[in-house]
């Protein structure tokens, strides 16, 4: 369980003909056993975010902190697609990405493999997999290196509902067993309903509008009534700040 | 019944029939194709007013007598083939030796592709010819011409797959690596060289086709020995069934490269393609407009 401490954040990206502002000042904190997701429509920065928080992006200004107690977190980065290296074989994706090798390392691969139901597929190679299997490797992947904190950036929205509709119901019990911080991005406020304990509301231009706690019990199914009234709060707050308009 | 029916198929496919269904499928129409082509050759050879075109089976008895090394050349066909075989080798290696480090250079440095992108042009436009001409010229006879000769001809295939090669390592794995820490040396072996593979297939079979072209034409021109000597030998003989023999031992060999030793290696290389198609994929340009990649397709022969 890590804790995250976002402070000041901005970023732009230069280019030849113009600046584009992704993130704007945006703070937060987020620590133990949350699962946060971060809302808003497309194009207002999330990703971004989520690459500064990896390191794969360095913030313009502002600073960011992610710790497990007294030393840096480990991540996990679950992409919106699964990222996998074609030529390598399912097992060895996993491998892939881990500091270190050897039996204890290949039995946890195996073990995150399994917990994501695709213990057959290890000898396989991604293209040989439907895309929602690639996604759950890419989330296996994830859990395997045991990140302190896991970002998982639309990691369901290249996929169709029902196979979505099943990971989401996989992750929320991945993220209960295993007492991870999730920082969820999505553009699809009744996935965050299901799935969050705290909702960030990013607008475009990039600036932080809100930061709610989800206060229904799970499980949490969709269909209920009291996740359809807080989803419609939740899109009722986004229109009163004219945040789909653009 | 069926007497009544086969006679009635015998009726209604006469053979003019037959033969326009046999022309409908793939291989029977090749090996008619050939048949036909072989026959014709046969039977017009006697008519011509020359004793210098040989008859097929003129050709096929003095390739004969070679596989058997049964033949008046100073060495015989295995002789031969083996030393073109060596020369294209060390040529090869020398063109990659040269060839990646440019390529790696062009690809990731922006001032080096400005810098070399003109002689890539014109490498790649250049006729073998021309190198085997100038390697003869600077080298005289020997090993050392028709080993430059090859190349030359193929080293600016080869710069310019690399560098389109690392142009296209795919940016979103290299972060996936980045995001999980992975180090250079892990990355450089599991991401960037495997998406080079179709690169590198590329850069050897052009640089091949262009080199093997070259090298013949450096042993005739500026070698004592050597296949492309042997077509020279046979035609200063005036045999011209040797020339032809030679010219099909040249694509026999060449068919059997591209077949059975490039088939079998991007089988192996890229077995983790899901389709059946795992010969070595024609890389995709990226999107520039320059015009390179255009000139890598134009000067080179396209898929079957
Ligand atoms: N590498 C980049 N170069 C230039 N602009 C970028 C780059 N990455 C993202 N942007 C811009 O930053 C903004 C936020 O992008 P992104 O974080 O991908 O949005 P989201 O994930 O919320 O859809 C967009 O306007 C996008 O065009
Ligand atoms: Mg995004």
């Amino acid at each position: 369980m890590a804790t995250i401490k976002v402070q000041d954040l901005r970023k732009e990206f230069v280019t030849d003909t113009s600046t584009v502002v992704a993130i704007e000042n945006v703070s937060f904190e987020v620590g133990g056993h949350e699962f946060v997701s971060v809302v808003g429509p497309s194009g207002c920065g999330k990703s971004t975010l989520l690459n500064i928080l990896s390191g794969i992006e360095s913030a313009t200004r502002g600073t960011v902190d992610i710790t497990e107690g007294d030393r840096k977190a480990k991540l996990g980065y679950v992409f919106q697609s699964a990222r996998l290296l074609p030529w390598r074989s399912v097992i060895d994706n996993l491998l892939f990405v881990q500091s270190s090798r050897g039996p204890q390392v290949r039995a946890r691969c195996e073990r995150y493999l399994d917990m994501v139901q695709l213990s057959h597929t290890a000898k396989q190679y991604p293209g040989q997999l439907s895309g929602g299997m690639q996604q759950r490797v890419g989330i296996a992947r994830a859990f395997s290196i045991e990140p302190d904190l896991l970002l998982m950036d639309e990691p369901f929205s290249h996929l169709d509902a029902i196979t979505a509709r099943s990971l989401r119901r996989e992750l929320h019990v991945m993220w209960q067993e295993t007492g991870k911080t999730v920082l969820f991005v999505t553009h699809d406020v009744s996935e965050a309903v299901e799935l969050s304990t705290r909702i960030i509301m990013l607008a475009k231009g990039g600036r932080l509008v809100a930061d709610l706690p989800v206060e229904l019990p799970f499980p949490r199914d969709p269909a209920s009534d009291a996740v359809a009234l807080a989803r419609a709060d939740l899109l009722r707050r986004f229109e009163s700040l004219d945040l789909l308009a653009t | 019944m069926s007497a009544v029916a086969a006679l009635r198929t015998f009726a209604v496919s006469p053979p003019a029939r037959r033969v326009h269904s046999l022309l409908r499928h793939t291989r029977s129409a090749r090996i008619l194709s050939w048949v036909g082509f072989v026959a014709a050759w046969q039977l017009v050879v006697p008519l011509l007013p020359t004793d210098l075109v040989p008859t097929p089976s003129e050709v096929a008895v003095f390739m004969w007598n070679e596989l058997r090394m049964d033949t008046v050349a100073p060495h015989t066909v295995y002789e031969s083939f083996s030393l073109s075989f060596q020369r294209l080798a060390v040529g090869l290696f020398l063109a990659f030796a040269i060839g990646v480090p440019l390529g790696l250079l062009m690809g990731m440095r922006r001032w080096a592709d400005w810098f070399l992108h003109d002689f890539v042009v014109v490498g790649l436009a250049m006729p073998s010819l021309v190198w085997a001409l100038v390697a003869g010229m600077w080298f005289g006879f020997g090993d050392l011409a028709p080993v430059v000769t090859v190349t030359l001809a193929a080293v600016t295939f080869v710069v310019i797959n690399v560098a389109e090669g690392v142009r296209n390592v795919p940016k979103e794995l290299l972060d996936m690596g980045g995001a999980y820490g992975v180090g250079r040396y892990a990355t450089i072996r599991h991401v960037i060289f495997p998406s080079l593979m179709p690169f590198f297939f590329a850069a050897l079979r052009y640089g091949l086709a262009n080199a093997w072209k070259g090298l013949v034409l450096a042993e005739v021109w500026a070698s004592t020995e050597g296949a492309g000597w042997v077509i020279k030998f046979w035609y200063d003989a005036h045999r011209s069934q040797g020339i032809v023999g030679y010219a099909l031992f040249f694509i026999i060999v060449a068919i059997f490269i591209e077949r059975i030793v490039f088939g079998r290696l991007s089988g192996w290389v890229f077995r983790w393609r899901p389709s059946d198609d795992r010969r070595a994929p024609e890389p995709e340009p990226a999107d520039r407009d320059e015009p390179i990649p255009a000139a890598v397709s134009a000067a080179t022969p396209g898929r079957r």
